[in-house]
């Protein structure tokens, strides 16, 4: 009775855990070490949103000005188009850019001819590798009056115009540049999970008479149905946060109205005219906005089936 | 005792001015002569005045050795392209044999000095020198520069160490005003523009080859422009017969077009002394309507708002577009010799700013201040030997200095022709095959910025072409300088509200510009755009700029 009460101290069980399990710590340490320092020690920076910062008085220095870098972001007329962009072309990307891997890795996987396979996958993994600012060079090369898309446009009778000029189309480039670089990359952990499906269901359905279209249907989207749920959360979770680096790449003040979202103002205002704490304010928002996305989907997912992330 | 040493500054400052006055200037490298009389005679002056009191020791460069300063500043690209420090360049090491001061240079990353320069004030480590646009790219002011104990104010340091910048401001009123603060404190090493013609670099150019062969002349008026561009489209088969990049601030700041109906894209300074915000005034609903207008009859760029340099270069010198705008050196010089390897008689013209009545003078212009803020040294709050980095820095403004900047080593960059300082093949025609910009930079400052006063002479070298040569005369046919802003200093509360409302201003005003222009939003809703820039508070950022102006005037 005693030894029991011992053995359930809990530095006696973190003794015996680590005693065990030492490999795991020590190899798990390096992550952790990242993440306290590059992700949670900057977290206290972001107290300068409800500042009015200045360097050389330092984060902890500067005085405190309540939620007015808030209030000046609602109040600013671009708020309801920032909002409205930032989820517009995350939605599409969600939209059109999530099912597309997936769709490409089913195709692969009915492939036979294995050398065929290899090449396609190959193919459509190399643009992830082209640097971002290549991808849209080229894209800002080909959509030019002259360039490559306006020679196709032309060739089937369409008129020349200069595509990334219109707000229009803005989001359609964006989205589709977008699944075109990444489609490749996104398909490798559905082939993985496609490989992990048991064989013998397959061979089960079509004793049972099922067909190709059948066997999808209700072998391999089963199987692979978690894989896609926990990707389709994570995915979710990073709605609001489009990085700004392909925006301010891609836009130029005449597509504003399309193309302008939360990050990329947040790099106009803080970066170009070194108003951090506003630009915090706006980035700590959005990253509040991320987080009940993230909280609400998982939430959906527990209800509607076994999966979630916690 | 701090107000004797003052004086005796004082007094050695008006030695010196007695002393070039007498005609001591212009012959050759006489600073180091004057540098060394004037303290032994001010220091005889104390010591008969105070009777014995500690006199300061008569001044000479080269220094004694001391502390290595360090000094901050952008690498320019002309530098970068053969050299990672400035300190590994001829004129890194003249400099620093010639005053005596070792000096460790720090550099940001191309492209990066404001990140760096915030990152740097946030660390709290500081340079001892650093080079910056303190008068505009510090937020908040170069006076809160000063408040938030970053910067030293210099108006001791000058008086008391740097007799040839204090005698450059008492011959130069207009730009010891442009130095200062409000409060008159002077806070920086400033780069000067020592001639009017270095200040209009930036104008249109067309083919003078094309308009020979059309048998027109270069055009000075709207219309004559629109004959011109249309000869170009329809005649040559230009698909962009005049080519900008519309999204390059530098270049759109300077528009001639805009200045040809007598506003400007941002504020400027009116005829009645007041400040003025050019995109909502009427003249500037006309330049819209013209643009439009043209942008219609495929006389402009159809892709202005994506082009980026390579772009534009690529079709002026392939002969898709036949005018453009920009700097003689950088552009019209670099383009016409890439463009003669397969066109020889590929010539570039400069044109005025264009007027809408024939025979007239343009009202606007882009005619830069002497001082813009740019490339100004100040000493920093972390500099524990002020006297030697101000004595390293005042060097730049004395006769040798000037020459060093501007020209280099004598005898190795320039030789003396009949006084006047000429460039050697070293420069201009280099053993190595570098294009004469990165020659010079090797060897001066003169044919970039820092913390001198440049000299003209250098540009009347740096061009090679007679059309380059003109750009001066002929983009300088205006009353721009007139109505160019004077570097003013909203105070620092002012500059934070003045910023949020100009920012939500100049990105509606972009925005919309393009869209009049395309078409997407017809001209007529121009006076609905100007409601909608009033309500963001267009009114009050004026108000803010004419109180810091007046200020400024009662400097």
């Amino acid at each position: 009775m005693k030894e029991k009460n011992v053995r359930n101290t809990l530095g006696y069980r973190m003794k015996r855990d680590w005693i065990r399990n030492r490999s795991l710590y020590i190899l798990v340490l390096p992550v952790l070490i990242f993440y306290i320092l590059f992700h949670y020690k900057p977290m206290y920076g972001a107290i300068i949103a409800f500042k009015d910062y200045t360097p050389t008085l330092g984060v902890s220095g500067s005085p405190w000005v309540g939620v007015a870098n808030f209030t000046r972001f609602f109040k600013s007329v671009y708020f309801g188009r920032l909002i409205k962009n930032t989820v517009l072309l995350s939605v599409y990307s969600l939209i059109f850019g999530f099912p597309a891997p997936i769709i490409l890795a089913l195709l692969l996987n009915e492939v036979r001819s294995k050398h065929f396979k290899n090449v396609t996958q190959t193919i459509t993994y190399l643009p992830h590798f082209i640097s971002l600012i290549v991808v849209t060079g080229m894209l800002t090369d080909f959509s030019m009056t002259a360039g490559l898309f306006n020679d196709i446009i032309a060739f089937f009778g369409g008129e020349r115009s200069p595509l990334l000029q219109n707000p229009d189309l803005y989001r359609t480039m964006y989205v589709a540049s977008g699944i075109w670089q990444q489609v490749g990359w996104g398909s490798i952990i559905y082939l993985s999970a496609l490989a992990g499906v048991d064989q013998q269901l397959y061979e089960a359905a079509s004793i049972d008479g099922a067909g190709k279209w059948k066997q999808l249907i209700h072998v391999t989207l089963p199987g692979i149905a978690p894989t896609i749920i926990i990707m389709l959360i994570m995915r979710v979770g990073q709605l609001m946060s489009m990085g700004y680096e392909k925006t301010i790449l891609l836009y130029n003040p005449s597509t504003y109205d399309t193309a302008d979202i939360i990050s990329s103002y947040i790099y106009r205002v803080g970066l170009m005219e070194q108003d951090w704490s506003y630009s915090t304010a706006v980035g700590l928002f959005n990253s509040v906005i991320n987080f009940c996305l993230l909280i609400l989907t998982n939430k959906i997912s527990r209800k509607f089936s076994e999966t979630s992330l916690w | 005792m701090r107000n004797k040493k003052r004086n005796a500054a004082l007094l050695m400052a008006a030695t010196m001015t007695a002393a070039t006055i007498a005609g001591c200037s212009g012959s050759g490298s006489s600073t180091t002569k004057e540098t060394t009389a004037a303290p032994a005679s001010s220091a005889a002056a104390e010591t008969t005045a105070a009777g014995g009191a500690e006199a300061p020791e008569a001044f000479s460069y080269p220094m004694a050795a001391g502390d290595k300063l360090q000094y901050w500043c952008d690498l320019t690209t002309t530098v970068s392209a053969n050299y990672s420090n400035l300190g590994d360049t001829p004129f890194g090491q003249g400099w620093q044999e010639n005053t005596g001061v070792e000096i460790e240079f720090l550099h940001p990353p191309t492209g990066q000095m404001k990140e760096q320069f915030s990152l740097i004030l946030a660390d709290g480590s500081l340079p001892d020198l650093m080079e910056y646009n303190w008068t505009v790219d510090y937020p908040g002011g170069p006076e809160k520069a000063i408040k938030d104990g970053v910067i030293t104010p210099l108006n001791d340091i000058f008086a008391q160490y740097c007799p040839n910048i204090t005698k450059y401001l008492a011959e130069n009123p207009d730009i010891d005003r442009m130095i200062k603060t409000d409060e008159g404190h002077y806070y920086v090493f400033p780069f000067i523009r020592g001639d009017e013609n270095l200040m209009n670099t930036i104008g249109l150019m067309v083919r003078q080859d094309w308009l020979t062969e059309l048998g027109m002349e270069v055009p000075t008026t709207i219309d004559e422009w629109h004959d011109v561009l249309t000869a170009f489209k329809n005649e040559k088969g230009c698909i962009a017969p005049y080519c900008f990049e519309y999204t390059n601030g530098q270049y759109l700041g300077a528009d001639p077009f805009v200045a040809a109906y007598g506003v400007n894209r941002s504020f400027y300074l009116g005829s009645d002394g007041t400040v003025h915000f050019g995109a909502t005034e009427p003249g500037f609903k006309d330049y819209l309507a013209t643009m439009n207008q043209w942008y219609q009859e495929g006389l402009i760029d159809p892709d202005l708002a994506t082009l980026k340099n390579d772009q534009v270069s690529a079709k002026i010198t392939n002969g898709q577009a036949g005018a453009s705008m920009g700097q003689a050196g950088s552009r019209m010089g670099t383009w016409t010799t890439a463009a003669r390897a397969t066109t020889p008689e590929f010539t570039l013209v400069p044109a005025p700013v264009p007027t809408l009545e024939k025979g007239g003078q343009a009202e606007m212009g882009y005619i830069e201040n002497p001082f813009s803020g740019r490339a100004s040294v100040a000493i920093t709050t972390s500099c524990k030997d002020v006297e030697r980095a101000a004595r390293l820095m005042d060097w730049a403004y004395g006769e040798e200095g000037h020459m060093f900047f501007n020209f280099g080593v004598e005898g190795e960059s320039y030789t003396m022709v009949d006084g006047y300082p000429t460039y050697t093949e070293q420069i201009l025609n280099n053993p190595d095959g570098l294009p004469v910009s990165q020659a010079m930079s090797a060897y001066i400052r003169g044919n970039y910025n820092g913390p001198f006063v440049q000299d003209i002479r250098y540009l009347e070298q740096y061009y090679t072409m007679e059309e380059q040569k003109q750009t001066p005369i002929v983009w300088g046919q205006c009353n721009g300088a007139a109505h160019t802003m004077p570097p003013i200093t909203p105070t620092s509360d002012e500059s934070k509200e003045f910023s949020t409302i100009m920012n939500e201003i100049n990105t509606y005003r972009d925005e919309m510009i393009l869209k009049f222009i395309f078409g997407t939003e017809s001209v007529d809703n121009f006076d609905t755009y100007v409601k909608n820039i009033d309500n963001m508070g267009l009114a009050r950022a004026l108000e803010i700029q004419n109180d810091a102006l007046s200020r400024y005037n009662a400097r």
